[in-house]
């Protein structure tokens, strides 16, 4: 049965009162595209949903010391932010392929990461990105590397009492070039088979000196390529050296892809090692134009 | 087209306004007074025998008025071949069973209520394939037929049999041959609007219900005799459709939810809404009818096909419904695609414990079509002849009469198979086979009625005001393909009046006489057929009052005039020109002499005339009212599966250019182009609609749409995971209209509902072998499959 | 079961609804108000046949909770006609077959009016991004693209 009291906390200070008083009673809800589809297909719900809606100072994209992408920016903020799309290319598409319009609309990127569904689309282009979750408790806050909090399918490493606040990309990033692949079989409102992140930084002769292979629904989180990202370093960025990164990315050295209902393991290999390749190359495209898409 | 004033002119949808304001009433928005909320509980368990229903604590939940279980109503089994209980007792057959009904205050405690009924089962083993559903030692899906009969083996004793010369002569003196077995899938309508009714029972037991049926005679036919059979016989029975979101197949037969919203009101005393959620949408509702063909056919050293032998396996699933009439279809193409002189094709279904099938878009054509279109290509390759070149080789003729004996009026596949040709450019792009290719496909369907059942009619009242507003009683249904433009279209031109002024009343069985049903993409043939033969009896009345009252109403206005101007003298006019209804017309809402169409005194405003024809005064007052039910000159399948069942035949034919990335086997559509023979376009943009949704749907249903099971259980029931295509999954479509301007048709029009989507999938098909060189012959044709079909032609 | 009041802006006029706090809008549109516009196509956000515009942007309402709404400004399709015609999206969507068993309409002309209202003139890819989130299985999407391309010329002018 879906019985809950919906809390609309102004701030900060009186999510964390309120968490403290409902406890294990309680839930956090941010735009609900996930938990409220969660709860209508479980017919079942925590006895109190605490909304983090009401917290507009955490709705912001900004670029000073690093990136700052504020947990309650939506999917569609990061998906219509030049600034975005020009220097954090990956998310941008990422952000952009999540289902529909409609729910790009309500759907944080905060909310997103703390549902730590292994094909969660703006966390392979964050973990390429290198970000860091800022989290918040009523003791203070932690940051925590992206690669650090996902613990497995469903699972993080946030306490019950805490917030991820935001999400923090190192100012460096925006120079790489990066490029997110979304594998489904329609155009929208999919979750990806197989999702690719990749970010490449090349030096002003043109070799790789660092990359960055993200996957997601490789593994029962999302996780980086290391052996293929070692490969490519210092490499010259050519179509055998990308096309040899992608058969390590997509080798048992780098990801467990798995049978499931939508895909079998064998073609999301085969998806990784194609589009790795493929994700590489249009990152090299805009690591050369100086980080940008445009 | 300037001999029609609204025949083959694009009306738009005015009429139905209330659609984009948000007025029209679906299911999911009609109420009735103190209305309960049905809900139905599933079975757990794909074959297991019922052990015990415990619903008491359901049944003390505050807001439950009812809840019912197998052993609450009437031991009376339903359906085509009566193998199905409303509510199941003993044994649950698959997962959807019907196990217990609940009628609550609201949908959420009726759905709390199932939660509290306790169902022991005891597991049986289950068998979720045909063949070996076929093989001696399968569980037995049913023990006994309708008559108590013992069954001991899970095929259907259905007579789906054809034969038509003699094929192993045939196979002797082929020059090439063929043989390969194709495969489809269950695949879902996807209605928007999902399934649901209102059933209503008044003080004298009589039944009035509320649904989205395409059948409402059969329905209303269906259910009274189950009321005969559970104590109501005699009771009336009203059936009514609100409007309707979508039908695609899925409203042809008398669902068992029908019938457990029916009990739930009868226990109640109240109205009960049963509506299906999205979840039960795919779960609970019958899909598309799979299909295993192999397939054989052979041609002589021209390229002449010689003979076609097909055999089925349907997988029926626990119960039958239309699926299981898929084959009477099926024979259409199989026999009558192209002209074969030898044809035999055998279909056998078979129980199984997956979920059962009904009739959706195409009823068994696309599955069968996709059969013969794959082997058409073999075997053109085989001969060496051009796919396209073998096609027109053997294109079907006007005037021929096929295996089946359907007599082939007009036909447009030569005009059809040459514009994919040259759209295409087929001779520059065919044969490349370096990753780009094009196929095509062609199909035959009924499109002048379809005689399924013994009376094919078509009932229809047509009924002019004396404000010259006609209202049209139609006994079909609207399912959103725009007849009641249409219709408004032909009513109007054969009244002569203005099509702004006719509005036509769907789906009441109260207020319209019989039809068949609005399926087999039949209503624009059947309903202008019998409109035309109303309309020309409600012309007639009207030109009989307009030589009664014209006279009259001259010379009250010459009285007039010469009241205003004493020097007014009226002139001299031939009144032999209004004497006779005969010799007298009615256009564009103006009444006039045929032979004096401009005549300055006599054309006058049919408003006018029909006014002075009610208001007379003198006991001698008319209204305008005709009826016509129309039944086709057309027969019945006789024993051997013959007969000339519609009065004529849609062609059409579909090419496609296809791009395939090797590295992934995705396929995307570079082009499609949609030719079909329409006979005549009534309205050519409503008529666009439909072939374009029509091949979007054959588009999913080539490559990406499939409803996946796992032991029975269906997995992928939502709009998430079972691929429907969205607005972003387009690709160029170019629609051809071709009007061979069909004798039978009413204006030389024939049906379109379905064809568009029939000849999709294989010519996608046939444009990936010609792309890639693999051949997949079993959809959806998914990326996986095709890279490795790939891989392992690369292997060899 | 608590039952909660919140007032907002409802297709231009300030509305109080007092519904359970565990409704989520489309519930409210469609039983408070009565407002059967909006349809729930599968109640869980994947077919759009409930979107509706809260603040400027598209929705679906099924997924939207009610308590949210408080302040906030929602159009619906029954607030886009004016009181003697139909708004451009709505005629464009008679006149050009965009229509043809209706239940997806009402979200697909919200979805519509949510990006005419930010872009004058849609190129056919923004028209059809805006409206992927919204599932019809009549027309193939073609013509319902015509009418919302109608609709634009028609605004502009």
């Amino acid at each position: 049965m879906i019985d809950y009291e919906y809390k609309k906390p102004k701030s900060l200070d009186e999510v964390f009162t309120l968490m403290k008083a409902y406890g294990s009673a309680s839930r956090v809800i941010a735009g609900g595209t996930d938990l409220m589809v969660t709860m209508r297909r479980a017919r079942k719900s925590p006895g109190v949903l605490i909304s983090l809606r009401g917290l507009e100072d955490l709705k912001y994209i900004r670029k000073d010391d690093a990136y700052h992408v504020g947990a309650l920016a939506t999917h569609r903020m990061l998906e219509c932010s030049s600034l975005v799309r020009d220097e954090l290319t990956a998310l941008q598409e990422g952000a952009a392929k999540v289902g529909s319009v409609q729910i790009r609309n309500v759907a944080t990127v905060g909310g997103n990461i703390c549902n730590a569904a292994p094909s969660a689309d703006t966390a392979g282009p964050l973990l390429a990105l290198d970000a860091i979750v800022v989290l918040r408790g009523p003791e203070g806050e932690r940051h925590i590397p992206l690669a650090e909090f996902f613990k497995g399918p469903g699972k993080t490493v946030r306490q019950r009492d805490e917030v991820l606040i935001e999400l923090e990309i190192p100012l460096e990033m925006g120079g790489y070039g990066s490029s997110y692949w979304k594998h489904s079989r329609r155009e929208a409102m999919n979750l990806p088979l197989v999702g690719i992140a990749a970010a490449l930084h090349l030096t002003a002769e043109g070799l790789i000196d660092d990359a960055r292979i993200a996957l997601t629904v490789a593994a029962p989180t999302p996780v980086r390529a290391l052996k293929a990202e070692e490969f490519l370093k210092g490499k010259t960025p050519e179509r055998d050296v990308l096309v040899e990164a992608g058969k390590i990315a997509s080798s048992p050295e780098c990801c467990s892809p798995r049978d499931s209902l939508r895909c079998d393991a064998w073609y999301r290999e085969e998806i990784i090692r194609v589009y790795v390749a493929r994700m590489l190359a249009l990152a090299v495209e805009r690591a050369g134009n100086g980080g940008s898409s445009t | 087209m300037s001999e029609y004033l609204y025949v083959g002119r694009n009306i738009p949808r005015t009429i139905e306004a209330d659609k984009v304001t948000g007025k029209a009433v679906y299911i999911d928005d009609f109420k009735r007074p103190g209305m309960l909320h049905g809900k139905i509980l599933y079975s757990r368990y794909a074959h297991a025998k019922i052990v015990h229903v415990d619903a008491s604590r359901a049944r003390a939940l505050p807001g439950v008025k009812a809840v019912l279980t197998g052993v609450d109503i009437p031991d009376v089994r339903v359906g085509f071949i009566r193998d199905q209980r409303v509510l199941k007792r003993d044994k649950v057959r698959q997962f959807r069973d019907e196990v217990a009904a609940v009628a609550a205050t609201s949908p959420e405690i009726a759905t709390e209520a199932l939660g509290l009924i306790d169902v022991e089962y005891e597991e049986l083993p289950a068998v979720f394939d045909p063949f070996e559903a076929m093989k001696r030692d399968a569980p037995l899906i049913h023990d006994v037929d309708a008559r108590g009969k013992p069954i001991r083996s899970n095929v259907l004793p259905l007579p789906w049999r054809f034969k038509e010369g003699d094929i192993d002569g045939a196979r002797e003196t082929s020059a090439y041959v063929t043989k390969e077995r194709v495969s489809t899938t269950w695949v879902n309508q996807c209605c928007m609007g999902t399934s649901g009714c209102v059933a209503e029972f008044d003080s004298n037991k009589n039944l009035t219900l509320w649904n989205q049926t395409n059948v409402i005679f059969g329905d209303k036919g269906r259910i009274s005799e189950y009321f005969q059979r559970i104590g109501l016989g005699g009771k009336k029975i009203r059936i009514i459709n609100p409007i309707v979101g979508g039908s695609f197949g899925t409203k042809l037969d008398t669902d068992i939810y029908e019938f457990i919203c029916i009990q739930l009101a009868l226990a109640t005393g109240k109205p009960v809404k049963i509506q299906f959620t999205r979840e039960e949408e795919f779960i609970a509702l019958p899909p598309r009818q799979p299909a295993v063909f192999d397939i054989e056919q052979g041609c002589d050293r021209d390229g002449r096909l010689t003979f076609r032998k097909v055999e089925a396996v349907l997988d029926n699933g626990a119960y039958t419904s239309w699926g299981a009439t898929t084959p009477s279809v099926m024979m259409m193409p199989m026999s009558s695609l192209y002209r074969v002189p030898n044809v035999s094709f055998e279909a056998t279904c078979v129980y199984t414990n997956n979920i059962y099938c009904q009739a959706m878009r195409g009823y068994g054509n696309p599955q069968a079509s996709f059969a013969v279109e794959t082997s058409m290509d073999s075997l053109a390759e085989a001969a060496g002849i051009d796919p396209g070149e073998f096609r027109m080789i053997n294109r079907n003729l006007p005037g021929e009469i096929t295996p089946m004996r359907l007599k082939i009026t007009s036909c447009g596949l030569k005009e059809c198979i040459e514009s994919v040709r040259s759209k295409l450019d087929w001779k520059n792009r065919h044969g490349r086979h370096n990753g780009r290719g094009v196929g095509m496909a062609s199909l035959i369907h009924v499109a002048g009625g379809a005689r399924v059942y013994k009376s094919d009619g078509h009932g229809i009242m047509v009924k002019v005001d004396e404000e010259g507003c006609v209202d049209v009683l139609e006994s079909g249904t609207d399912q959103g393909q725009g007849s009641p433009t249409v219709i408004s279209q032909m009513a109007a031109e054969a009244l002569g009046l203005h099509a702004k002024d006719v509005r036509v009343i769907f789906g009441d069985t109260a207020l319209s006489l019989w039809d068949a049903g609005t399926h087999a993409s039949r209503h624009t043939f059947m309903a202008g057929k019998a409109a035309l033969i109303a309309c020309a009896d409600a012309k007639r009345q009207m030109l009989e009052i307009a030589v009664e009252q014209i006279p009259k109403l001259v010379n009250r206005r010459f009285k007039s005039q010469k009241r205003k101007d004493p020097s007014f003298v009226p002139p001299d006019l031939d009144w032999s020109l209004v004497a006779d209804p005969e010799a007298m017309d009615i256009r564009g809402g103006v009444i006039f002499p045929k032979s004096r169409p401009d005549h300055p005194i006599f054309r006058i405003d049919a408003r006018d005339v029909l006014k002075a024809g009610l208001h007379v005064g003198t006991g001698e007052s008319r209204v305008v009212m005709a009826e016509a039910f129309y039944d086709p000159p057309t027969e019945m399948l006789d024993r051997e599966m013959k007969g000339n069942l519609s009065c004529s035949y849609a062609f059409g034919t579909t090419g496609a250019e296809v791009e395939v990335d090797r590295e992934t086997g995705r396929v995307k559509i570079v082009n499609l182009v949609a030719a079909h023979d329409v006979g005549r376009a009534m309205n050519p943009c409503l008529l666009l609609g439909q072939v374009y949704g029509a091949v979007y749907t054959g588009v999913g249903y080539a490559l990406t749409e499939e409803i996946k099971t796992v032991k029975g259980r269906v997995v992928n029931g939502n709009f998430r995971d079972y691929q429907i295509l969205t607005a972003m999954d387009e690709f160029p479509i170019e629609p051809v209209i071709v009007e061979t301007d069909d004798e039978a048709g009413p204006f030389g029009a024939k049906g379109v509902g379905e064809p568009g989507l029939v000849p999709t999938a294989p010519a996608i098909a046939n444009a990936i072998y010609d792309a890639i060189g693999v051949r997949i012959r079993d959809l959806p044709i998914t990326p996986e499959k095709v890279l490795a079909a790939m891989k392992e032609k690369d292997a060899c | 079961m608590n039952t909660i009041s919140v007032s907002f802006m409802l297709n231009g006029e300030p509305v109080v609804a007092e519904a359970p706090e565990t409704w989520t809008l489309l519930k409210v549109l469609r039983e408070y108000f009565e407002l059967t516009g909006a349809k729930e196509g599968c109640g869980v956000g994947e077919c759009g046949a409930c979107t509706v515009i809260v603040d400027g942007e598209a929705v679906n309402a099924c997924l939207y909770p009610f308590p949210e709404v408080e302040g906030k400004t929602v159009l619906t399709v029954e607030g886009l006609a004016g009181r003697e015609s139909l708004h451009p999206l709505q005629t464009a969507f008679l006149e050009h077959n965009g229509v043809q068993c209706g239940f997806c309409t009402s979200g697909m002309i919200m979805s519509a009016k949510a990006l005419l209202d930010k872009v004058k003139k849609p190129s056919e890819e923004e028209i059809r991004k805006a409206i992927a989130g919204n599932i019809c299985r009549c027309t193939g999407y073609v013509q319902i693209v015509e009418s919302i391309k109608a609709a634009a010329e028609a605004l502009d002018d």
